[in-house]
């Protein structure tokens, strides 16, 4: 097939992609609304075809141009929106067995995908010498994977916030309460229902643990992939550019997220600074991401300024 | 009541234990973020001096302000080092004695417990074998999963996991060492860039680089010497204009003239020998314009480099001619002859055709074309690469399109030419050539910032990764047999750990080799 018949069947996949993603989305907040089987497994199985359908998309976008298809911004938000519908349907669904989630990870994708759409449609381009080299895909590799695990991350960081205030208020409410009087009325003990895990489901969301948890997890993988990858930009730099740093803005944005997710760590590790506090602090780390992401090229000039 | 003044050794401690504690790291991590994104969002000296200038007239008062506090050039300010310095010493503060109590930890045995019921995990066995050989069997079975183990009569301690503060340690220690990589690499190196037209011999040395050379503040002067000869430049670009590939060959020799060969440098894949690296930069137009009086070259023998101005807003870049001057300093009036150059003749036809629209890879050698204009007046400085028009006035007439090989008469048609000036002068556009910039980069410290790059990454898995667990066995005479008591608990991971433990539990099951082995008493 040829370079316009290749750019038609991606530009096509795309659109599947977007618009199952957009199913997918839909279903998995009808499941979580409503609780019904049906609804998860038709929000997987719209992801699936996604999943597939982006697939497509990048296959075809790398046959057109010739060259692995991560040169721009379309390209690495097209990868970036697989790699989180991939990342939800294998370690969230698959690995830690939350479904409820999926309305969340399938939107962080589709607003991914809508952003590439939107701001960087471009089409399949060859590319300057710079970015010539092998370490491209390495780097560039690393990068979107780590993006994709740490964005997954703050989503469900989010979610986590949102239910943890949830459980403190309940618990504080049932505290509230006159204690339902035992066999014989004794009070001394606890009231049994105020532990969070007895507490009536709201909406289905998982337990504020296991969210944290999760958070923890895909923020914990990301983090050496982030690292990893600011490592291979480094080296790159140097056959490239003559420096392993040089603070150029999607450098130095790219060690501010670090620095952040670094915090991240440490906070978890810090008694005080468990929980909310350090769920605030990924969630500064989930802006500084999307800055480093979207707005560095978008507004700030500088050497990675490749996709405007 | 007023507490008492504390004392020299009480303040100096005081500091010490805030500058260790978790919390102050965390303030001087996000203090370093914050510091950054001011780095990225005001305009630096180092990466853009230019866009500096422009904020400078743009604003003038805030301006003075960023320039006061070191705004333009946040990673080299006083501030930046202090926040650095600080997250150093607090590193180093906390390093210390983590590391001291990994070692004590690496070197002691495992430690044996008493009572093994109140682990989070436990389990209680019925066993065949008498205690002492059913405490061996677990001895063993733990060995095998990886545990270090210590057995004393019928009791068994375990521990697993030591690697994650190892590598936790070696994390954080590579810091110091990217840190020492980078102020030795820095400090000891320069960096500069070196200009060559084809044909020309360049020699690292302080006075042959073009524009500023940037030493370390312990450098001690020691170029190398080396000798670059650029046989060849070369530059291919696509229909669009969009660049494909840059090359320089270059010949190298040493300090004495010995050769070392031909190099073929290109973006991407820069020339190393020892320390040493030379890359692709830049490239641009060499052109010799001679002007002569009466057959006799004056000035303009050497080819000079052009410099394009900066496209204005709506131009292509590569739309822009390319820009150079011919001083003659010893005529009175002076005169100055400025250069426009377009490498490709149907360039500057286009530009004239339609000045909007962009030339589509009009940028290799065809028919070149130069237009040439004639200034007389005092001259500010004597560098071919830029003309301080502000106290010169321009010949009238004197000014002209030139292809290349072609000879003009300079002042021909020209009015008000200053009486004192020779009348036949002839200017020859005699060459072009390209030239290529090179960066040439001294960094000692390369080696060392990769090795710590390597630590960070390969300390890092195990310290997010692994745990620390502890295991305890304890085998006593039972109403039944042996009774086997497992205790134990991990400090991260713990859903994990539950797994392991009920695998430690079967595996002790299978080694007593009793089938009637059976779980007594669990929590």
């Amino acid at each position: 097939m040829s370079v316009t018949e290749w750019t038609r069947v991606a530009n096509a996949a795309f659109d599947v992609a977007l618009f199952s993603l957009i199913g997918a989305m839909v279903a998995g907040f009808a499941y979580l609304a409503f609780r019904h089987g049906a609804l998860s497994a038709l929000s997987r199985a719209a992801g699936m075809l996604g999943a597939a359908a982006c697939l497509v998309a990048i296959v075809g976008r790398g046959l057109a141009a010739g060259r692995t298809p991560w040169g721009n911004m379309y390209e690495y938000s097209l990868v970036m929106g697989f790699l989180v519908v991939v990342g939800h349907l294998v370690l969230v669904e698959g690995r830690a067995k939350v479904r409820t989630v999926a309305g969340f990870s399938y939107a962080f994708a589709v607003l991914t995908l809508a952003m590439a759409t939107l701001f960087f449609d471009v089409g399949p381009a060859p590319l300057v010498p710079a970015l010539n080299s092998y370490w491209r895909q390495i780097h560039v590799t690393a990068m979107i994977t780590a993006s994709s695990l740490l964005g997954l991350g703050c989503v469900i960081t989010m979610l986590y916030l949102v239910k943890e205030r949830w459980e403190a208020r309940e618990l504080a409410r049932l505290h509230a309460q006159d204690p339902p009087p035992i066999m014989g009325g004794s009070t001394a003990d606890e009231p049994a229902a105020a532990d969070p895990s007895t507490l009536p489901r709201r909406g289905g969301l998982p337990a504020a643990a296991t969210l944290d948890r999760l958070a923890y997890r895909f923020i914990a993988f990301g983090f050496p992939v982030w690292t990893f990858g600011v490592i291979c930009g480094a080296i790159w730099a140097q056959d490239a550019w003559g420096r392993y740093w040089g603070w150029d803005p999607k450098e130095t944005w790219s060690f501010i997220t670090w620095v952040i997710f670094a915090g991240y760590l440490h906070a978890r590790a810090t008694s005080g600074w468990r929980g909310a506090r350090a769920a605030a602090i990924a969630l500064v780390g989930f802006v500084s991401l999307l800055v480093t992401y979207y707005a560095v090229n978008l507004w700030i000039a500088g050497l990675h300024s490749y996709s405007t | 009541m007023t507490s008492p003044r504390p004392t020299y050794r009480q303040s100096v401690a005081l500091v010490w234990r805030t500058l260790r504690s978790m919390r102050t790291a965390l303030i001087l991590l996000l203090m370093l973020a914050l510091a950054s994104v001011a780095g990225s969002l005001i305009p630096q000296l180092p990466n853009s001096p230019g866009a500096v200038r422009q904020f400078l007239a743009d604003h003038a008062l805030l301006g003075r302000f960023y320039l006061r506090a070191g705004l333009f050039d946040v990673f080299g300010s006083w501030w930046f080092v202090l926040i650095t310095t600080l997250l150093f010493v607090s590193l180093v503060a906390c390093l210390v004695p983590r590391t001291r109590g990994s070692i004590r930890a690496i070197r002691q045995r495992p430690v044996q417990a008493r009572e093994l019921d109140a682990f989070p995990s436990f389990r209680e066995l019925a066993v065949g074998p008498p205690p002492e050989a059913a405490a061996e069997a677990a001895r063993r079975v733990l060995r095998r999963r990886g545990f270090r183990v210590a057995r004393e009569g019928t009791s068994v301690a375990a521990d697993k996991g030591l690697l994650r503060e190892v590598g936790s340690l070696a994390f954080h220690w590579a810091f110091i060492l990217l840190l020492a990589g980078v102020i030795v690499g820095k400090g000891t190196g320069y960096a500069g860039l070196a200009v060559l037209y084809e044909g020309e011999t360049w020699i690292d040395a302080q006075a042959n680089y073009d524009g500023q050379v940037r030493t370390g503040r312990f450098f001690g002067g020691d170029f190398s010497g080396l000798r670059l000869t650029l046989v060849d430049y070369a530059d291919t670009f696509r229909t669009t204009g969009q660049p494909m590939d840059f090359r320089s060959t270059v010949e190298v020799a040493d300090l004495q003239g010995r050769p070392l060969g031909t190099e073929v440098i290109r973006v991407n894949h820069p020339y190393r020998r020892g320390d040493l690296r030379v890359f692709q930069f830049g490239f641009g137009w060499a052109a010799t314009a001679e002007v002569a009086r009466g057959g006799e070259v004056i000035a303009g023998s050497d080819p000079i480099e052009l410099d394009q101005d900066p496209a204005p807003e709506g131009v292509s870049q590569l739309a822009m001619p390319w820009r150079g001057t011919i001083k003659l300093p010893g005529f009175e009036p002076q005169m100055a002859v400025d250069l426009q150059l377009w490498p490709d003749g149907r360039a500057l036809l286009a530009l004239i055709d339609d000045p909007s629209a962009p030339p589509s890879a009009m940028l290799q050698e065809f028919q070149p074309i130069a237009r040439y204009r004639v200034w007389q007046g005092p001259l500010s400085d004597l560098s071919t690469h830029t003309l301080d028009t502000r106290f010169l006035e321009s010949v009238p007439g004197a000014s002209g399109l030139i292809g290349g090989g072609e000879s003009h008469d300079l002042l021909e048609g020209a009015t008000g030419v200053p009486a004192s000036w020779p009348a036949d002068l002839t200017i020859r556009f005699a060459d072009l050539r390209e030239y290529s910039v090179l960066q040439v980069t001294r960094d000692r410290g390369v080696p060392v910032v990769l090795l710590a790059a390597i630590l960070i990454l390969v300390g890092l898995l195990p310290a997010l990764y692994s745990s620390r667990r502890k295991l305890w066995v304890h085998a006593a005479p039972g109403e039944r047999g042996t009774t086997l008591k497992v205790g134990g608990f991990a400090l991260q991971r713990r859903e994990r750990f539950d797994e392991e433990f009920e695998r430690v539990v079967a595996d002790l099951v299978r080694a007593c080799g009793s089938r009637d082995a059976e779980p007594v008493r669990s929590r």
